[in-house]
């Protein structure tokens, strides 16, 4: 974000009791507090072992994001509109990068709810429209109703293998309906709609029976980093409801197929997915995907081919959604004092230094705080395990 | 618990204080319950008096539970029988009766129905109505002990039903062996239904008044009588209706006056042996030395007693005839009619007594028609029997509207002890509890009575649910306080509108705000509106009102109800010491915040107060300040307390007048309540306040883990 708007003086926020959490210890030092907060802020993820659950890998999501008035406070910096969306940006990219097969992102507004709409896909339109947004004023009362049902008219298509999901990122505390909220939410339920709310100020009742009958989570965020957290754990797919149809997906695995300069029977061809889009350059490229139904040209994937209505994926991306159904088991934990093996951390090869260790219960190999959050964040497997294994 | 025991242990009355909540009714219950059961000649019955019928409705289902528990861990029915008692209104049966809307039409139709002369009537004449349930249960009911078991009103009316005996009689009739009653505390305290309900029940029994922080109130109100011009009006006709009564019966059946003579001369003998024996409750209407005496000659025969009935009401007549304001204690009234109407004290004590016994004589059906002449006579007799305590207040006019004249005569008892007496001397136990009783020490001295044992809990929370904050100052540092020479001031006003408004803004689903009185309610309401803070309010929140009506009240709490529950939120105007404040809980989302405008002190300038005030002082050396600021402070908790209804509820509390950082405030609110006041929650900026709510609330909206079951309660020391 480079035209990032000026950030609020310290003086024109709110009142704060930031010197509250810091507490001195004997020697009347702050330093144990302090290094405590950062570790716990690192540690902060909940591993939640789903074990072996079928989960709905297939994923139509839909993002509601308030922008009534109280978007505007400043309780969470600059104001909350911005935070917002910047964290929903990461969000976006996340989410895309974790459920690479198809996914559907809706960002929308009505009544001063955002509305803006995407196909299917790609991260990066998503981020520019989300860049757009930053900035526009918020003004009047959120409807609930009206996002909802909204919403629902659009999911209500997507076929039954899919999941269905609405998350509403909810800052007002007050829904002005016009009409009676309940019955939209029995409908929702006879849907299989799963809403799932993120509150910005505080719990409100209506949120918390219409989370708790569609299935889904309701959480109130404490500060912006907790913020981030909740929004993290909607990356995960949920568990598929046993009700939730399964069917068999046709699925194409198109080559990249890139014809040299030098070949005079090669003409550059438009991507079948900018057709639409006129904003976005020239698009005439001599390489692509091409679709093996059809020989539709895309320059991306995922994407459901234009033409034929197959499903057009990488094999890597199949591989990614992948690991959710078997993740990686949580590493243990023990003080370091405890820890009487080696002093190095088998990932990094780094000293340990933090308070604890990781050991993994499988080979028993030992890691540091950081390469922890990354095995599982990002690897998804244990290096020192597939070592072994390529060694055996 | 340990101290119920003790109490229990010792046979003698104890005051706890354990917020609401916190399975209050369910330990009081499980103790007493296992008590009797261990030593069944200790402690034969379990009295509980609760407020309301949902109240005691709710008692009844946790004793249900705990009677599950018992057979379900040991194996074995108990042969406990526990039942609730209402008014006939809620219990009757009867097509007709049943369908009519108010208790007073219920009990005069049912007694029409029931009386004893009617049903001899209905002997001779078939075609005189009878009420067939209760005729069914006179014939069998008695003989037949009620299943043991535990029932509700409900359970009452369908086992009527099915017998077809009439619940009222069986359950009153029933009271007398069963283990646990559960009852409104009326049937205990108002002597006028004390004697006729309650006056059989064992001495080994435990009372226990739940949600007591009013009784004295309650006591008060129970031996008070107001007269009024109309009641004197309607007085009249029923003088006239006797007369002529009385004249008609001379001629058909002179027979039966004599009769009544008769027994009159004989005196009350049969009472007073009754009282010797211990048996009853005392009834403090009727003290002890009328019972050794006959009825005096002068008014023994009926046409004596309804001229002395005419000379009496001409009497308060004629003194409610004046321009300016009387008090006076009962020897000087006594003295007053003695010479200006020459009635003597002691017909006028006898007074209640002959009028009840004239009224069954001349078998006057409808007793509700006679109401107004029983509370004269009701009036006559507590003025000439009691000399202290009570005091008589003559206003022409009511304060607020100085021209229109509406003379009232208040009989007012300053003394609360004086009602509860008999119970606290017949039992052998009295527990005295509720949420809010701080502080205790003021209530065995209001009462008088000494108590064994005296608590106050606190609560033991997963987490810190509550929220205390005393908001003192606007952010334009303009002290907020309700006190009578500020409360008018712009800037308080302001204040307290934009406390409102800030906290509509960021608080969830409903506020409920209480002031100190309609007139002030009214008063800031009217100028938030000119101000624009109600509109901006309403951008938030929608808005609703106590009135002073019944009806409207409940059609605008149903309202609000409706509002919290679909997510538009909203706020409730009420006040304290009114309906909503008593009565009405606002658990989870209908109370996320209580903010309390003002300190609730009564309404200082009232003479009947002012009475009583100088009455406490005199004979308990309570004084005014310490009572005053005690009341204000047990109805602001009570206030608050609606809010918080158990252990996964939350809730903001917040007192929005300077005066409450004080330490004489702050100390006589409940321990529950002053433990999470720390020094920081004090003399708060509306700022401060928004930024420690934001905060409380996003913290409590958390996932609420259950770490462990934690203890029923634990010892504030």
């Amino acid at each position: 974000m480079d035209e990032e708007p000026e950030r609020a003086k310290r003086w024109e926020g709110g009142y704060e009791r930031t010197w509250e959490v810091l507490k001195e210890d004997e020697s009347g030092s702050l330093k144990a507090t302090v290094e405590d907060i950062l570790f716990q802020a690192k540690r902060k993820r909940v591993f939640e072992s789903h074990g072996q659950v079928r989960l709905g890998m297939m994923r139509h999501l839909y993002v509601v994001i308030d922008s009534s008035r109280t978007m505007e406070d400043q309780d969470l910096k600059p104001n909350r509109l911005t935070s917002t969306l910047k964290l929903m940006e990461f969000f976006v990219e996340e989410y895309f990068d974790q459920n690479p097969i198809i996914g559907n992102v809706l960002l929308f507004e009505i009544n001063t709810f955002f509305y803006i709409c995407f196909d299917a896909g790609n991260p990066k339109k998503h981020v520019a429209a989300l860049k757009k947004a930053v900035g526009s004023t918020c003004l009047g009362e959120p409807s609930l109703y009206n996002a909802l049902n909204i919403a629902m008219q659009t999911l209500k298509h997507m076929p039954g293998h899919t999941s269905r999901e609405i998350l509403i990122i909810f800052s007002s505390l007050t829904t002005c309906d016009p009409a009676n909220i309940y019955e939209l939410i029995k409908t929702l339920k006879e849907l299989k709609i799963r809403v799932s709310v993120i509150g910005l100020s505080a719990e409100v009742r209506v949120c918390t029976i219409l989370t708790r009958e569609t299935g889904g989570s309701y959480n109130v965020i404490l500060d912006e980093s907790h913020f981030k957290e909740l929004l993290m754990l909607h990356v995960k797919p949920p568990p598929a409801s046993s009700s939730s149809e399964c069917s068999l997906i046709r699925m194409g695995f198109p080559q990249h197929i890139i014809a040299s300069v030098s070949d005079q029977d090669a003409k550059p061809s438009f991507s079948m997915s900018h057709l639409e889009s006129v904003d976005e350059g020239p698009g005439l490229t001599l390489g692509g995907y091409y679709c093996p139904q059809c020989r539709a040209k895309y320059t991306e994937l995922p994407v459901e081919c234009k033409v034929c209505g197959l499903t057009l994926v990488s094999a890597p991306h199949l591989a990614r959604s992948f690991h959710h159904l078997f993740p990686l088991d949580a590493f243990q934990e023990s003080p370091l004092e405890e820890h009487t093996g080696d002093r190095f951390c088998q990932a990094c090869q780094g000293e340990l230094k933090d308070k604890s260790v990781f050991t993994c219960p499988a080979c028993s190999s030992v890691f540091c705080t950081e390469c922890d959050l990354f095995i599982h964040d990002t690897l998804h497997c244990c290096p020192a395990c597939i070592h072994t294994q390529g060694a055996s | 618990m340990l101290e119920l025991k003790r109490t229990l242990d010792a046979k003698g009355h104890g005051v706890l204080e354990m917020p609401s909540g916190t399975g209050k009714t369910i330990s009081l219950l499980s103790l007493i319950v296992a008590y009797q059961k261990a030593y069944p000649l200790e402690v034969t019955k379990l009295i509980y008096c609760s407020r309301t019928v949902p109240e005691i409705e709710k008692v009844v289902e946790e004793l249900r539970k705990l009677m599950e528990f018992y057979t379900k861990e040991t194996g074995e029915k108990n042969n406990f029988l526990a039942l609730a008692l209402s008014s006939r209104k809620n219990l009757c049966i009867h097509p007709e009766v049943s369908s009519l809307r108010f208790g007073k039409e219920v009990d005069g139709k049912c007694h029409s129905l029931t009386a004893s002369y009617i049903r001899a009537q209905h002997h001779s004449n078939p075609s005189q109505p009878v009420c067939r349930f209760y005729e069914e249960f006179d014939a069998v009911g008695r003989q037949v002990p009620i299943p043991s078991g535990i029932y509700n009103l409900d359970d009452l009316k369908d086992f009527g039903r099915k017998k077809g005996w009439c619940p009222y009689y069986l359950a009153r009739y029933s009271i007398l062996h069963a283990n646990i009653v559960v009852y409104s505390y009326h049937y205990l305290l108002d002597p006028k239904i004390a004697d006729l309900v309650s006056k059989e029940l064992a001495k080994k029994s435990v009372v226990v008044f739940d949600e007591a922080h009013n009784i004295d109130n309650v006591c008060i109100d129970s031996m008070s009588v107001n007269i009024t011009r109309r009641t004197l009006d309607r007085c009249q006709t029923n003088v006239d209706t006797l007369q002529n009564t009385i004249q008609r019966i001379k001629e058909t059946d002179a027979a039966k006056l004599r009769e009544e003579y008769r027994r009159l001369v004989e005196g009350l003998k049969e009472a007073n042996v009754a009282r010797e024996t211990d048996i009853y409750l005392s009834n403090p209407v009727l003290p002890d030395e009328v019972l050794q005496e006959a009825i005096p000659g002068s008014i023994r025969t009926a046409e004596h007693f309804v001229g002395f009935l005419k000379r009496f009401l001409e009497y308060l007549k004629a003194r409610l005839r004046i321009h300016h304001v009387v008090q006076e204690s009962s020897p000087q009234f006594l003295k007053d009619i003695y010479e200006k109407v020459c009635i003597d004290r002691k017909p006028l004590r006898f007074c209640a007594e002959r009028l009840r016994s004239l009224l069954r004589t001349l078998e006057i059906a409808d007793i509700a028609d006679f109401s107004p002449i029983t509370l004269i006579s009701h009036f006559a007799t507590l003025v000439s029997t009691y000399s202290k305590g009570f005091t008589i207040i003559i206003e022409p006019f009511e304060d607020k509207t100085p021209t229109i004249a509406n003379p009232v005569l208040h009989f007012s008892c300053m003394d609360p002890s004086i009602a509860i007496k008999p119970v606290f001397e017949r039992f052998q136990s009295v527990v005295i509890t509720s949420g809010t009783l701080s502080p205790l020490d003021i209530y065995p001295r209001i009462l008088d009575f000494r108590p064994v044992t005296m608590a106050s809990f606190t609560m033991t929370l997963a987490r810190t649910c509550l929220c205390p904050l005393i908001v003192g100052r606007g952010n334009d540092q303009v002290a907020m306080s309700s006190k009578f020479e500020t409360r008018e001031d712009f800037a308080v006003i302001r204040n307290y509108g934009n406390l409102l408004l800030e906290m509509s803004a960021i608080v969830p689903d409903g506020i409920v705000a209480f002031f100190t009185s309609y007139v002030y309610m009214e008063n800031i309401v009217a100028s938030w509106y000119e101000q624009g803070i109600l509109e901006n309010i309403q951008r938030n929140k929608l808005i609703f009102i106590e009135t002073p009506d019944a009806a409207e009240t409940s059609m605008a709490l149903e309202k609000y109800q409706e509002a919290c529950e679909n997510g538009r939120g909203a706020i409730l105007l009420s006040v304290a010491r009114g309906k909503v404040s008593e009565g009405i809980d606002f658990v989870h989302h209908f109370g996320r915040a209580v903010i309390m405008f003002g300190v609730p002190y009564v309404y200082t300038q009232s003479r009947i107060l002012k009475a009583r005030l100088e009455y406490l002082r005199d004979q308990f050396q309570i004084r005014e300040n310490d009572f005053l600021t005690f009341d204000a402070m047990r109805h602001a908790a009570q206030c608050v307390g609606r809010a918080i209804r158990g252990k996964t509820d939350y809730g903001l509390m917040i007192f929005a007048d300077k005066r409450y950082a004080r330490a004489d405030k702050r100390g006589k609110l409940p321990r529950w309540i002053q433990e999470h006041i720390s020094d920081g929650s004090l003399n708060l900026t509306i700022d401060e306040t928004v930024q420690l709510s934001k905060h409380f609330l996003r913290q409590m909206a958390q996932p609420f883990r259950r770490v462990r079951p934690a203890p029923f309660f634990t010892r504030f020391s």
